[in-house]
């Protein structure tokens, strides 16, 4: 069964990469609203993307069963992939056009002669109508329905302790790093002490949220984890001497704002922004 | 023999034939249930029990238990207004094993498309293969039940206390999850009148799963004053997990520390977040230290320890000291 595996994972990436758009430009459309309904919270299931698993499954499963000569599976696959995505044209109107029902049943045809040369030429006919698809509403889905939004998460101010919204809370925790480097540059340690104190409860305060999206404390490592704390530490240590080290301090405030602050924004906001955009209309 | 004699006779004879009935049957119930031939069981069996059905349902015979378990959170843990936040209304994907089990087994369970609104109930947390299974070896003429030793172990629990267990597990002490939070009375299993009878008291599990308490006993502090620092040192001395403790909840302790001068006046205060999303619970018996420059001269300090639990944004006092250089 291994071989079958291998064959389904690699014939899925092929797939995926012999048919993109050749258009430089890409534009990320808000989905139609009508594709809510196969989606969490609307249904209970991630439905439409169920429906993509069993397109591959038996796509893949007429390819691996002619390899293996097993012809009555290779009808069965052949036969079913046509119903399912003849059904999953009907599932969001906006899309129908994507569809090329013809294109189908040449390729459950060409499937049922047993003969893998015209299988494989028909199947380029019927995979182009999935690639384009792809393309073009792949991501668009990802960051409408895989993507939590922040703007709905809260984040305790641990100074008021009180929530605010996810950006007013990054503009205040932009506030106090700033706050902390200008009274370093200006010599007011004593200020700058305290100004880290406060950032640096904001930023652990950011460690929270993590669970709101992420299950396992692994994640923790990124970001707020071990980097992020040393250089606290670092930062720590430098206000609270009697002759603080600017090199040491300022490599310290370059570690957080690189391991920290940009890398998270590098992975988490994109999705953000684009979320934000369709948030607004 | 008069009429009346005779039914006399008879009433006797029948009140005979029944307390020997019961008391026969008490002791095949509690002594000897293996000799029950199968077969009559299953006359006797409510099929519907099988089918997953609400909790209402097992409280028909399981009443004092189910009232329990209906204070518990596990039977919010969908309809919690802090979990439906968190959650995005409930579409986190992520979210639902361990809000919404199919049925609990000692690992991380699959969420379940049925009565989503009973959260984690009887059924999710019992109904294995076809039987209640439970920590006893008993006869429930109503149901089949099972056996099953992961009841009273601390690993069923774990199932979706996953970061809990795992806390536990490390200080390698003896009490179990149930051993705190569900501590055992001696009571009937069932209230059904008729049917509470035929069956022996058993210990019983408090299905509230109490939240636990912390006090002075549990989280014990040691202070010092060096130069310009103040230390403080915490200790949670009793709780064999994190305080707090959570898998994707945020229960946390505020420490708050306020400095006064001679006279009277406050001249800092500043405070510590201890909680388990951000990594700063007091683990079990192990010294936790912070440390405090000092700005101007103290003559008092002033600490609060406060709780606030995963699903509330309330506080409550657990301690409060003061401490004098
Ligand atoms: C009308 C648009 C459309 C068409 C046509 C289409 N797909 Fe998809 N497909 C999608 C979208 C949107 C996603 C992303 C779904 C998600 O991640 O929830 C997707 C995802 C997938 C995935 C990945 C699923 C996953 O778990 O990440 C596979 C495999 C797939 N499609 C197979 C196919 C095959 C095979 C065909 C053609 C026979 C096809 N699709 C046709 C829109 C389409
Ligand atoms: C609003 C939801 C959200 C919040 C809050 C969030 N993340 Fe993520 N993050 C995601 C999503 C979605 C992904 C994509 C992969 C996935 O779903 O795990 C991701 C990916 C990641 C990845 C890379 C892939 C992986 O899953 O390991 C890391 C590392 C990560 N996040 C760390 C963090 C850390 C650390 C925090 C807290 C400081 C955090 N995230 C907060 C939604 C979130
Ligand atoms: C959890 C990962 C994460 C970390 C760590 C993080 N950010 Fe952010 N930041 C985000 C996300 C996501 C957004 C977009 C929020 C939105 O769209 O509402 C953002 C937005 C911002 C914004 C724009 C706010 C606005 O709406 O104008 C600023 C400024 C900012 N971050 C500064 C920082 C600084 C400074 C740090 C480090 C001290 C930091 N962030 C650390 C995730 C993170
Ligand atoms: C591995 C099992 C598991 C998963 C998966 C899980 N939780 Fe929980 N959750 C728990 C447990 C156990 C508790 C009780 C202990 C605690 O407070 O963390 C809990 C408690 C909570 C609480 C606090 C109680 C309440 O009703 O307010 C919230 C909020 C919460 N979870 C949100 C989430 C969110 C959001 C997700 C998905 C990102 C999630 N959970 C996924 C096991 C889980
Ligand atoms: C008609 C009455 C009745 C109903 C309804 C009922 N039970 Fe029971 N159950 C019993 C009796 C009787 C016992 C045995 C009591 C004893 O021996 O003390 C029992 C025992 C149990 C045990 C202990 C098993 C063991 O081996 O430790 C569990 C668990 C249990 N029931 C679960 C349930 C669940 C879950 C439901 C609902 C789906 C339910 N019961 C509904 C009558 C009932
Ligand atoms: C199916 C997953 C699951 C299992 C198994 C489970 N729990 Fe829970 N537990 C949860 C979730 C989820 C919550 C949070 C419910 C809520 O508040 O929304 C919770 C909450 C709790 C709480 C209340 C925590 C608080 O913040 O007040 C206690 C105590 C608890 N569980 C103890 C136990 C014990 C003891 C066991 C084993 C006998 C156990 N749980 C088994 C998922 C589970
Ligand atoms: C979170 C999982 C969980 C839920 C939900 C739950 N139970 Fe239990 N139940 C247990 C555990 C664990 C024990 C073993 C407790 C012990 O004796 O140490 C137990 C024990 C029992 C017993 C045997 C008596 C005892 O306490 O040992 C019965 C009967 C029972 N449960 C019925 C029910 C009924 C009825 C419901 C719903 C109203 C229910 N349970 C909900 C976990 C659960
Ligand atoms: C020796 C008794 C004891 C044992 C054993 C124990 N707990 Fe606790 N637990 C407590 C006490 C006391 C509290 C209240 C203090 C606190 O908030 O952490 C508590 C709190 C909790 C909470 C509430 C969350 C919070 O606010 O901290 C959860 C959930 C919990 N325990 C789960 C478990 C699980 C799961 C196990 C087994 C792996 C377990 N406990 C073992 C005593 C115990």
């Amino acid at each position: 069964m291994n071989f079958a595996r291998t064959f389904l994972i690699y014939f899925t990436i092929a797939f995926m990469m012999v048919l993109p758009v050749h258009a430089k430009d890409m534009v990320l459309k808000e989905p139609p609203k009508s594709l809510d309904q196969f989606y969490p919270p609307h249904s209970k299931q991630p439905k439409w993307t169920q429906q993509m698993h069993k397109l591959s499954n038996h796509f893949g499963g007429v390819f691996i069963n002619l390899k293996e000569k097993d012809f009555e599976n290779v009808d069965k696959h052949a036969d079913k992939l046509v119903e399912e995505y003849k059904k999953t044209s009907e599932m969001v109107p906006e899309w129908e056009e994507y569809f090329d029902i013809k294109a189908a049943e040449a390729f459950a045809a060409a499937a049922k002669t047993h003969d893998m040369k015209k299988a494989g030429k028909a199947s380029g006919g019927l995979g182009k109508t999935c690639g384009k698809c792809h393309a073009e509403q792949q991501v668009s889905v990802w960051t409408k329905y895989h993507w939590p939004s922040f703007h709905k998460i809260k984040v305790t101010d641990p100074s008021s302790e009180k929530e605010v919204e996810f950006d007013k809370f990054m503009k205040q925790i932009s506030g106090s790093f700033k706050s902390m480097r200008v009274n370093f540059g200006e010599g007011q340690y004593g200020k700058a002490a305290k100004a880290l104190r406060a950032f640096k409860s904001e930023y652990m305060e950011l460690k929270s949220t993590c669970s709101k999206c992420h299950t396992t404390d692994d994640v923790k490592r990124f970001y707020v984890g071990g980097d992020a704390e040393k250089a606290f530490q670092g930062l720590a240590k430098e206000l609270n001497a009697e002759k603080p080290n600017p090199g040491n301090f300022w490599k310290n405030v370059g570690l957080v704002g690189k391991t920290g602050c940009k890398n998270c924004h590098l992975t988490h906001r994109t999705y953000s922004m684009i979320k934000e955009v369709w948030e607004e209309k | 023999m008069n009429l009346s004699a005779r039914m006399r006779n008879l009433l006797a004879a029948i009140a005979y034939f029944a307390v020997a009935g019961i008391a026969i049957a008490y002791f095949l119930i509690n002594e000897k249930f293996e000799w029950i031939p199968e077969s009559a069981l299953e006359l006797v069996r409510e099929k519907d029990l099988l089918e997953r059905p609400e909790a209402k349902r097992c409280a028909d015979c399981h009443t004092a238990i189910y009232d329990s378990w209906k204070k518990s959170r596990h039977s919010i843990s969908w309809t919690s207004k802090t979990y439906i936040e968190a959650s995005e209304n409930r579409s986190k994907e992520k979210c639902l094993a361990c809000h919404i089990p199919e049925s609990v087994k000692g690992e991380k369970p699959s969420p379940r498309m049925d009565r989503r609104d009973e959260g984690i109930y009887c059924v999710s947390c019992h109904f294995i293969d076809g039987k209640m299974n439970g920590p006893y070896d008993l006869v429930a003429p109503p149901h089949p039940t099972y056996r099953n030793p992961e009841y009273v172990r601390s690993n069923f629990c774990g199932s979706c206390h996953q970061k809990t267990f795992k806390e536990w597990q490390a200080t390698k002490e003896e009490d179990t999850c149930q051993d705190c939070h569900m501590p055992r009375t001696r009571a009937r299993l069932t209230q059904k009148m008729g049917l509470n009878l035929l069956h022996k008291k058993k210990w019983v599990g408090d299905h509230r799963f109490l939240h636990g308490e912390i006090s002075e006993k549990d989280i014990l502090m040691e202070t010092s004053f060096q130069e310009n620092f103040f230390n403080i040192s915490l200790l949670n001395k009793t709780v064999p997990h994190g305080v707090p403790t959570a898998d994707n909840g945020d229960p946390r302790l505020y420490l708050y520390i306020i400095f006064y001068n001679s006279e009277g006046e406050e001249v800092d205060r500043t405070k510590e977040i201890l909680a388990p999303q951000q990594e700063t619970a007091l683990p079990f018996n192990k010294k936790v230290d912070f440390r405090y420059r000092l700005f101007d001269p103290v003559s008092r300090v002033n600490i609060e320890l406060k709780y606030q639990p995963a699903w509330s944004k309330e506080k409550e006092l657990v301690w409060e000291k003061t401490v004098q250089p």
